[in-house]
């Protein structure tokens, strides 16, 4: 009983960062209907950014603010110049570009930060031996529930942006049907550009949470975590947010509990295999993720 | 600007000239260049192959996959095991790696191509992801050696080719490879351009520009899709069979067998023009070229480069390549091939023969 | 007094020139409809007035060049686009989409939402439903009341009857009435069917391969026995 509930939250914190990733991969989709390859690698950059201005003096929890208003200003900057001028000529070149974008954001801080065992990172919350609260026998660490609550907060608020601001419906309409949005006078161009911001913002914080876990940085820090958010944005429907929260966290607790539970035959490396797995018998039976909708076509 | 009917002379005269220089160029690299340069084209010829296969699937159906890398291993480590472990010939690894990758093809298409668009590039993806750890797997390795993969894959005999002359050592070596990869490549080029112009191609172009109307003008599309997906898998694991010849080597971690292997497929066939028969080739020099050039970059570079990447002792080589393709992308986004055409279109058009019946 | 000129309005598809120049004038309060066969440009004539095409010429509302602005600062001079297939948020509630109507007012929107509620009751019984789950009829109302919650001075209506049952047609019809007549205001509309369109309207534009090929009061063109014959099908 104690292992399970072990197991379940260390799952939920994972989880919880997983669904972080995948919802600025929803975001992203429901606004512009195209896939962003690099928002790992916007994630692992932005940390770095965060890393390095800590490294300055700023405080870790400033740091993390200044990288996701970095990460927010890379994310629209990229929309804005790249992205758009792309998407007018060749829809299937977006994915190209985010390849491009995968490939030269690791490149070039593979090539800032070069130090090839890595930097060492902090964390926001309190991380010594014995910083941890025992509740029905199993060990919850802060760090673990730090990370709980600050991607639930950030989720909750992303949530209310959505729903109940001015701002959300606009970016809903746009999603829905970007030539009757124009013709409200929604501004397109702010719209994407935003959205592709607050997915990459996003991202900056899940790339400081996961880098205040391992406790290590390095230029491949996102990269299955970036997997396993394709992951659960897939399995919960790449245009549906609360989908890539639910499978988020389905597929943080499921690792722990397969690694847990039967690591003789399965064993640490292919956990990222039972994930995938489970997503590709999902998919066979609902094609697109279990509460995504079917209009989606483009790549 | 020069106008020319198609079949005309002027048409035939243009046609043998240009295949006579390339033949030229063809026999030039592997009797003129030194050795690396010679390792050089025969592992471009070995991406352009798999870029090929990508581009039966991506660029003639529109299905996209990132998949391919998992084909391109299942050649290799057919060839190595089956070399290594059961003293088969180089030469008939390449049916079993090709009939191998063709069911694995097959069987991962049928219920795969059911979903489409971005959902698809990420289930393709997870093939990816999923395929070096597969190897790596405690319970395969009898079969893979883990994760130390199959190394001194040797074969002393290669076969005497009396025309190529005398091969021996590291140079034989390297100008076997060429010949060989230029062998498949030549016959994988003619499969995908007798694919294409055959039923089945426009069956696969009408796919790709609208699923719902080929389905009621009676094609059979996802027997179509799978079949193709299934061709193109095998001819990506030729690929993969060729790599190990040429190096010796297979692992898990090598670089065409992991998700990078599938992106750089992917990046020459675009960067090529994507769903053009030309394309791949052209994408996989300019990619080997780019890759060999940049590669040496660094803190020892003087001039201009020196200066830009002075800071760094790290290799800027896929910076340049991802710059590169974003500037394709915005500047030139059918790929070279679409440039090429532009071009010559300003100095000549050929004129297409009369398709009008004739009595 | 004219509300919208248009002088020499041209615009193309690609390579295709779908508007040759094309002379239109709505006077304040006016509806005015455009008729015409498939493919005579009435759409792309609406889309080059609301900026959702690329076009050149000039287009003057309320005195303003706004040939060159965009569709987004050209909702906010005051004119509302209801486009052809009606352009509602499916996605959206019903109430969402009233709410996004008025995207560029800062001031109070609840008694709009209320007036229009009263005008079309079935928007009201389907306020929280996707609008994706109505019927055609009722998404044209909304797409109708969308446009009108941003508080228009020039309605472009382009097509409302297309696919709908007579007897909603005649209701939408009858409320485009009642907002030119009593609220005064201006309406440029598009429709195929023309007996129905005379009825309302006070001037006719004919439109035949990008080109006003005739124009004048309703009467006139309805009395017009060639014109009758040739374009009205009898």
């Amino acid at each position: 009983m104690e292992r399970l509930l072990q197991y379940i939250f260390d799952g939920l914190s994972f989880g919880a960062i997983y669904a972080l990733l995948a919802l600025g991969l929803v975001v992203v989709f429901r606004g512009t209907g195209h896939l962003n390859f690099a928002q790992g690698e916007m994630a692992m950059f932005c940390t770095f950014i965060i890393w390095q201005i800590n490294d300055w003096g700023v405080p870790l929890i400033l740091a993390v603010v200044i990288g996701m208003v970095f990460g927010f200003l890379l994310g629209a900057g990229t929309e804005a110049t790249v992205i758009r001028s792309v998407a007018k000529k060749s829809p299937g070149g977006v994915f190209v570009v985010s390849i491009a974008l995968f490939l030269g954001l690791n490149s070039l801080a593979t090539m800032i930060w070069d130090r090839a065992e890595g930097y060492t990172m902090g964390s926001l919350f309190p991380n010594k031996p014995l910083d941890f609260v025992r509740v029905l026998g199993a060990e919850w660490r802060y760090k673990f529930i730090g990370v709980l609550v600050v991607a639930l907060a950030l989720m909750g608020l992303l949530f209310l942006l959505f729903s109940k601001t001015k701002f959300g419906l606009a970016m809903r309409s746009v999603a829905s049907n970007p030539e009757s949005a124009r013709l409200v006078g929604v501004p397109s161009g702010v719209v994407l550009a935003s959205s592709w911001g607050i997915a990459a913002a996003m991202g900056a914080l899940s790339g400081a949470l996961v880098g205040g876990i391992n406790g290590q940085l390095t230029p491949s820090l996102m990269f299955s975590v970036f997997i396993y958010a394709s992951a659960a944005a897939t399995l919960g429907g790449l245009d549906s947010p609360g989908g890539a929260v639910i499978a988020g966290l389905s597929i943080g607790i499921g690792e722990q509990l397969v690694a847990g539970y039967i690591p003789g035959w399965i064993g640490q490396d292919l956990k990222l295999s039972v994930a995938l797995i489970s997503i590709f018998v999902v998919l066979l039976v609902k094609p697109s993720g279990l509460f995504g909708s079917l209009k989606v076509e483009r790549v | 600007m020069l106008k020319i009917k198609e079949g005309s002379l002027q048409h035939w005269a243009i046609r043998i000239v240009g295949f006579a220089l390339l033949a030229l160029l063809v026999i030039y690299i592997p009797t003129q260049s030194e050795t690396a340069r010679i390792g050089q084209f025969a592992s471009a010829f070995t991406l352009i192959i798999a870029a090929m296969s990508l581009n039966m699937v991506l660029g003639f159906t529109g299905q996209i996959s990132l998949g391919h890398s998992a084909f391109f291993g299942i050649g290799g480590y057919t060839a190595a095991i089956l070399i290594r472990d059961h003293g088969w010939s180089p030469g008939y690894t390449f049916y079993a790696a090709a009939v191998i990758a063709f069911v694995v093809g097959c069987l991962i298409g049928l219920p795969v191509l059911r979903i489409r668009g971005a959902y698809l590039a990420l289930v393709t993806l997870a093939v990816a992801v999923l395929f070096p750890t597969l190897l790596r797997w405690k319970k395969l390795e009898w079969l893979t050696d883990g994760a130390k993969g199959i190394d001194s894959v040797k074969y002393d005999d290669l076969p005497v080719w009396p025309i190529l002359g005398e091969l021996k050592g590291r140079d034989g070596r390297a100008v076997f490879s060429y010949w060989l990869g230029l062998l498949v490549l030549v016959i994988v080029y003619l499969v995908c351009r007798g694919l294409i112009r055959s039923r089945v191609g426009r069956s696969l172009i009408a796919i790709r520009d609208n699923e719902t109307a080929a389905a009621v003008m009676g094609v059979n599309v996802t027997r179509t899709k799978v079949l193709i997906f299934g061709i193109s898998a095998s001819m990506c694991a030729l690929a993969g069979v060729l790599a190990t010849l040429n190096s010796g080597v297979v692992t898990p971690d090598g670089q065409f067998v992991t998700l990078l292997g599938s992106i750089i497929f992917l990046l020459i066939m675009v960067v090529g023009g994507a769903g053009t028969l030309s394309g791949p080739i052209i994408g996989g020099l300019v990619y080997v070229w780019l890759d060999n050039t940049t590669r040496g970059i660094g803190t020892d570079s003087s001039g201009v480069l020196g200066f830009v990447f002075g800071w760094t002792d790290q290799s800027p080589a896929t910076l340049i390549l991802g710059l590169a393709l974003i500037v394709i992308m915005l500047f030139a986004p059918t790929g070279l091939m679409g440039l090429l055409r532009k071009l010559t279109r300003r100095i000549m058009t050929i004129i297409p023969r009369d398709i009008s019946p004739t009595q | 007094m004219s509300l919208l000129k248009t002088v020499g309005l041209r615009a193309s598809y690609g390579q295709v020139d779908v508007l040759l120049g094309i002379d239109i004038d709505v006077s304040e309060g006016e509806m005015v409809v455009v008729l015409g066969a498939n493919g005579a440009g009435k759409t792309t004539t609406m889309r080059a007035v609301s900026g959702t095409i690329a076009r050149s010429g000039s287009v003057v509302f309320d005195g303003q060049e706004i040939v060159s602005q965009s569709a987004e600062s050209i909702v906010r001079l005051g004119v509302a686009h209801v486009p052809q297939g009606r352009g509602t948020f499916s996605e959206l509630t019903v109430e969402e989409n009233l709410r996004i109507g008025a995207y560029i007012r800062k001031d109070s929107i609840e008694s709009d939402i209320a007036r229009w509620y009263e005008t079309f009751p079935r928007l009201e019984e389907r306020q929280n439903q996707r609008a994706g789950s109505l019927s055609g009829g009722e998404q044209q109302m909304l797409a109708i009341a969308r446009a009108l919650m941003s508080r228009p001075r020039l309605l472009l209506c382009d097509e409302p009857s297309l696919g709908l049952a007579p007897l909603v047609t005649q209701e939408l019809f009858e409320v485009l009435k009642n907002l030119n007549e009593q609220d005064g205001l201006s309406v440029l509309l598009v429709e195929q069917n023309a007996n129905l369109a005379l009825k309302v309207a006070s001037k006719v534009y004919l439109l035949e391969t990008g080109q006003v090929v005739a124009s004048g009061s309703a009467e006139a063109i309805a009395g017009d026995e060639r014109i009758r014959k040739a374009y009205l099908g009898g």
